[in-house]
């Protein structure tokens, strides 16, 4: 068993963690407010591509979370700095929602191409036009790379298979900005001013948010909700520190044996 | 003389590409002077078998289409991954759900695909929506033991208007999506140049593969002992001849430069 250690900062996955699309997870919001009770900075990192920081704010403000604009660190932001830093003008495969996080980029004769979750885009016809871009030199920037997520329906392909493809098919890599990147989840963590040994990263995608977190040299709590399935603890290396049934058992644990 | 040329008993002709390039309206064009090169290796008593990775048809139409562009052509010279996955799925009591073009689908009329229990993904071209790609990846995540088949692994191949994505894109797609490996049915994979060689009835290192894709043509066929030589048509690109992993046997600018080549080094049948 890993030595005690005092936790100062939480990280929490939004989606499948503390919502399913438009309803809590059964007692997050309660749970939330136990957390903050403690001596801890709270940040919430997303890969939740569809929707601006602002619109997912709006959400979590209807579900009754008490969440502010400042502790949410999204892969949107992520992939606006990066366009910026490397002054490309990208072809967007981003959800309509996810535009207004890119006001004031240019995207015309585009020089890059970047892929959020647009399921409205993975059609063949635009694949293509991506394909030749980056054939023809374009950078891939990939928001991340989620297998597939879960919708009310059911599973759903996410980004990644398509950024796959693209990948494959020019024979490049994407640069991905969003989890499971170590990156990703120290600039998440910069402005609470710990280290990542002080800090637990709660989510519910075993290589995404746990795997990847873990890697920064944080404590992963795996969350038995969202897109979780049976067998999932087992896919990384290390195993997670805990696996547990939902948020709210999360909470417990940190307040019980973390601080 | 081109090294690559001596002692050829038998020719393996990749078909898109090589022979003609596919799209538009008319359903593609014949590359100059292939129609006259196919003929010619014909007159030289040369052996011959088409190995293509083509999936947006049924082999039998898709040899229609090219003895309309007057290819000399029949199809049981062709060897194509939609009747090799067919004898495969019987054999091993396999039912599909099909992730492939609408052509194709004649192809697998005699199949059960009731209650499937594994996906086979063909070039599928528009059918590659986002729905049906879904839809895939849901038949193999919901299987205990998930089986993809694919019918090659091409990476993109070039139509009359220009590039276009192919399977192996789509296979490597599912493949990430559900943490598996694809069984592929065609090229590169030596089962499929293997059963082409055997029905020639030549040894491998007696028979020289043509094609434009450097991977699945020219890598596929030298791993089977097969020379290979690659064409400067079709999806062929300028830095295919400083690939990392393969080298060719021999390039060309098309298949009738290669004929030429063959015809001079004095091969013949009996």
């Amino acid at each position: 068993m890993a030595a005690r250690r005092a936790i100062k900062a939480v990280l929490v996955d939004l989606s499948g963690t503390l919502h399913i699309e438009d309803s809590a997870i059964p007692g997050a919001q309660e749970a939330l407010k136990r957390l903050r009770s403690a001596p801890l900075a709270i940040r919430f990192v997303t890969n939740t591509t569809k929707e601006s920081k602002k619109t997912l704010l709006e959400r979590l403000k209807k579900l009754q979370f008490e969440i502010s604009e400042d502790e949410i660190f999204t892969s949107l932001t992520a992939a606006r700095n990066l366009v910026e830093q490397k002054s490309v003008r990208p072809m967007l495969l981003v959800h309509d929602s996810a535009l207004p996080d890119f006001e004031g980029i240019a995207s015309d004769s585009p020089n890059a191409v970047l892929i959020g979750l647009a399921p409205e885009h993975f059609n063949y016809q635009t694949m293509n036009k991506a394909f030749r871009l980056v054939l023809d030199g374009a950078p891939i920037i990939a928001i991340h790379k989620a297998r597939y997520y879960n919708r009310k329906d059911g599973l759903a392909l996410g980004p990644g298979p398509f950024v796959t493809a693209l990948e494959y098919a020019t024979d490049t890599k994407a640069t991905v900005v969003g989890k499971p990147e170590k990156t990703f989840f120290l600039e998440a963590l910069r402005s609470t001013g710990y280290s990542p040994e002080e800090a637990v990263m709660i989510g519910d995608d075993s290589r995404d948010d746990i795997g990847g977190a873990q890697k920064t040299g944080m404590l992963g709590i795996l969350v038995r909700t969202g897109k979780y399935r049976e067998g999932d603890e087992q896919k990384i290396e290390p195993a997670p520190h805990l696996t547990c049934a939902s948020f709210p058992e999360a909470v417990d644990h940190i307040l019980k044996d973390l601080l | 003389m081109a090294s690559w040329a001596r002692g050829v008993r038998a020719v393996l002709l990749d078909v898109s590409g090589v022979l003609y390039d596919s799209g538009g309206p008319e359903g593609g064009a014949a590359i100059p002077g292939s129609v006259e090169a196919v003929n010619r290796i014909r007159q030289s008593g040369l052996k011959l078998r088409f190995c293509t990775n083509e999936s947006q048809a049924t082999r039998s139409q898709f040899v229609h289409k090219l003895q309309r562009f007057d290819f000399s052509i029949s199809e049981e010279e062709v060897t194509a991954p939609g009747p090799a996955a067919k004898k495969m799925m019987q054999e091993r009591g396999l039912r599909p759900h099909l992730l492939v073009h609408d052509d194709l689908l004649p192809e697998f009329d005699s199949i059960d695909k009731s209650e499937p229990n594994c996906v086979v993904i063909g070039d599928a071209a528009e059918n590659f929506s986002y729905q049906n790609v879904n839809k895939a990846f849901n038949v193999l995540i919901g299987l205990e033991k998930p089986v993809l088949i694919s019918l090659g692994k091409g990476r993109y191949y070039k139509e009359t208007d220009g590039l276009k994505i192919d399977v192996g894109a789509y296979m490597k797609a599912l493949e990430y999506a559900c943490d598996i490996t694809a069984e592929v049915v065609g090229k590169p994979s030596q089962n499929f140049f293997m059963s082409a060689v055997n029905e020639m009835g030549v040894k491998p290192d007696e028979a020289v593969m043509i094609g434009d894709d450097v991977v699945n043509d020219i890598g596929g066929a030298q791993r089977c002992g097969i020379r290979a030589v690659l064409v400067r048509t079709g999806k062929y690109r300028p830095s295919d001849e400083n690939h990392p992993q393969v080298k060719a046997d021999g390039y060309v600018d098309n298949l009738a430069q290669a004929v030429d080549i063959l015809l001079a080094s004095g091969v013949a049948g009996h």
